[in-house]
């Protein structure tokens, strides 16, 4: 009897985040799923966020799902955190996902009990790496022993969703590819394929999964089961627009109030509007306008409104003036909106004096 | 194939997120671009559809693995005990008998917390009784002893089966293949 190590790594902390003001309570669950035969067995032990241990029954002569679960309280929502399917045979395989933003990096001096998801925007690249291991080439060994499916799933979360509670298994497989190799397999995919009509504000999933093949030597047939699996978040690009000032417009008195209403900042950015003299030139570095600075440190993009007023400090002088929205993440510096108007503050008096004798 | 050297992409990346922080004055002038527009992110997407990477792999076709992996839920696949205040989850067919004056705590209700099988079974013996059985068992290719169904009969606890003290499916009896035609079938074992 072969007994297999099971690898419990509990992704609590990508949950959606909750209220502020409530802490959620999780409780784990792990199911081990004996194939073909349908029994299901539940750990008489407690399973932490993290740890590892052996488990006590058997896969032989089949193979066994794990599945990893939690469950938040107040109201019940289960989340599936992982599934890993093993057996005497099948390979196993790895799926990392890397993206421009380190959010998801692990250090690995100091790896985390909390792997998150990774993530990037719309018009970001991000790269896979799948590696496979444990292939056999005994020609007397089944199919399924040698070769595994990679399959490229995209999903959207629609206007405005985050993810939660979708159904995954409702994902599009947009392609798969067989791999026999243990040579690992890095995927550049400059652009996301996720579903959306304006390509800025497509917000969704990539996922890339390694799924055994379908084993009829078993009785009954072992259906095709994940050896492995990771997604990326996609974010839409930001987008900004300033009012209060029109294109153009000449300011003789104060400075107006000024609105920048500020859609999908990307979950780690900071964005702040910025003002210099003279036309609008990319790349020019001004002065921040006071009170429009923004940073957002999340899970999920921010959309934000600013009222800014009282920032005449920032500019001293009559003459043309360009307004900027600017955003900061992990990809750079993107110019969200920007404007320039006339500034002309200076009282000119004209008038005549004549004398009578 | 197109391939990254991933492992300078940390530092590389580090480096940027350091300067993110640090752009908000302007004191260093920012390299930046206007933000991304629909037709730009149109023509990338064309090309990278071109430069699809999995077109590198061999093809697969073989059907959608998705479709055999139907939605699973935890909740939906298991039975609720429930019982001052504390639920927990076990697999189906692991409740072998259920005394009618228990069917009421087979519920999840709001409010109460759920606790792994090890922590409710702790503080619900009195009501709870186990039938530990082998896998062969579970696996309904060896019927439960005599013993346990005579056990079984007289007990008014609810009767759950474990392997190793964690709940466990026990599937239906496998009937044995009949020998001859005439064979009188034998009685299903629990």
């Amino acid at each position: 009897m072969k007994s297999y190590l099971c690898v419990i790594a509990a992704a609590l902390c990508v949950l959606p985040r909750a209220a502020a003001d409530v802490v959620p309570v999780y409780t784990n669950y792990l199911r081990q799923y004996q194939t073909p035969t349908g029994v299901v067995w539940a750990s008489n032990d407690t399973v932490a966020a993290t740890g590892t241990q052996q488990s006590s029954l058997a896969i032989n002569p089949g193979g066994a799902r794990f599945d990893l679960w939690t469950i938040k309280a107040s109201p019940y929502t289960e989340y599936l955190l992982d599934t890993k399917y093993v057996s005497t045979y099948t390979p196993a395989a790895t799926v990392v996902i890397t993206s421009e933003d380190p959010y998801a990096l692990e250090d690995p001096d100091h790896p985390s009990a909390h792997p998150l998801i990774p993530r990037t925007r719309a018009d970001r690249p991000f790269y896979v790496k799948v590696t496979v291991a444990g292939l056999s080439v005994d020609p007397a060994y089944p199919p399924a022993s040698k070769s595994v499916n990679l399959c490229r799933y995209v999903q959207s979360y629609g206007v405005g969703g985050t993810g939660i509670g979708i159904d995954r298994t409702q994902a599009t497989l947009l392609s798969q590819a067989a791999i026999a190799t243990t040579v690992p397999q890095t995927l550049t995919y400059a652009l996301t394929s996720v579903p959306g009509a304006d390509r800025t504000k497509v917000r969704g999933e990539e996922r890339f999964s390694v799924f055994t093949l379908l084993d009829a030597t078993t009785t009954p047939s072992t259906p095709a089961s994940q050896l492995a699996s990771q997604y990326i978040q996609i974010w839409p690009v930001a987008d900004g627009a300033v009012t209060g000032i029109t294109q153009g417009q000449v300011i003789r008195n104060a400075m107006p109030q000024l609105t920048l209403t500020l859609h999908d900042l990307y979950p780690y950015s900071t964005t702040y509007a910025q003002v210099y003299k003279g036309s609008p030139q990319l790349g020019t570095a001004g002065a921040v306008v006071p009170g429009s600075n923004l940073v957002v440190s999340d899970t999920v993009p921010a959309n934000s409104v600013l009222l800014v007023s009282n920032y005449d400090a920032v500019l001293p002088t009559d003459g043309v003036w360009t307004i900027e929205i600017l955003t900061t993440t992990p990809f750079g510096t993107d110019r969200l909106a920007y404007l320039s108007f006339t500034l002309d503050r200076t009282i000119e008096m004209n008038g005549s004096f004549t004398t009578i004798e | 194939m197109k391939t990254l050297n991933l492992m300078n992409l940390p530092r590389w990346i580090g480096s940027i997120g350091v300067a993110v922080m640090t752009a908000t004055g302007a004191a260093e002038p920012p390299a930046m671009r206007d933000a991304a527009t629909h037709q730009q992110l149109v023509e990338g997407m064309r090309q990278a559809k071109q430069n699809d990477p999995m077109k590198n792999l061999p093809l697969s076709k073989v059907a959608d693995p998705l479709v055999a992996n139907p939605r699973r839920s935890l909740l939906a696949e298991s039975d609720v005990i429930s019982f001052g205040g504390l639920a927990t989850l076990i697999p189906k067919r692991a409740i072998l008998q259920i005394p009618k004056n228990f069917s009421q705590r087979l519920k999840l209700e709001d409010g109460v917390r759920l606790v792994n099988w090890l922590e409710f079974y702790a503080t619900n013996r009195g009501w709870i009784t186990t039938v530990e059985i082998s896998r062969e068992q579970a696996e309904g290719t060896v019927a439960l002893p005599v013993e346990t169904r005579k056990m079984m009969s007289k007990c008014r606890n609810l009767v759950v089966a474990t392997y190793l003290a964690g709940p466990i499916s026990l599937l239906p009896a496998k009937e044995p293949p009949a020998k001859e035609p005439n064979t009188k079938p034998s009685t299903p074992a629990l």
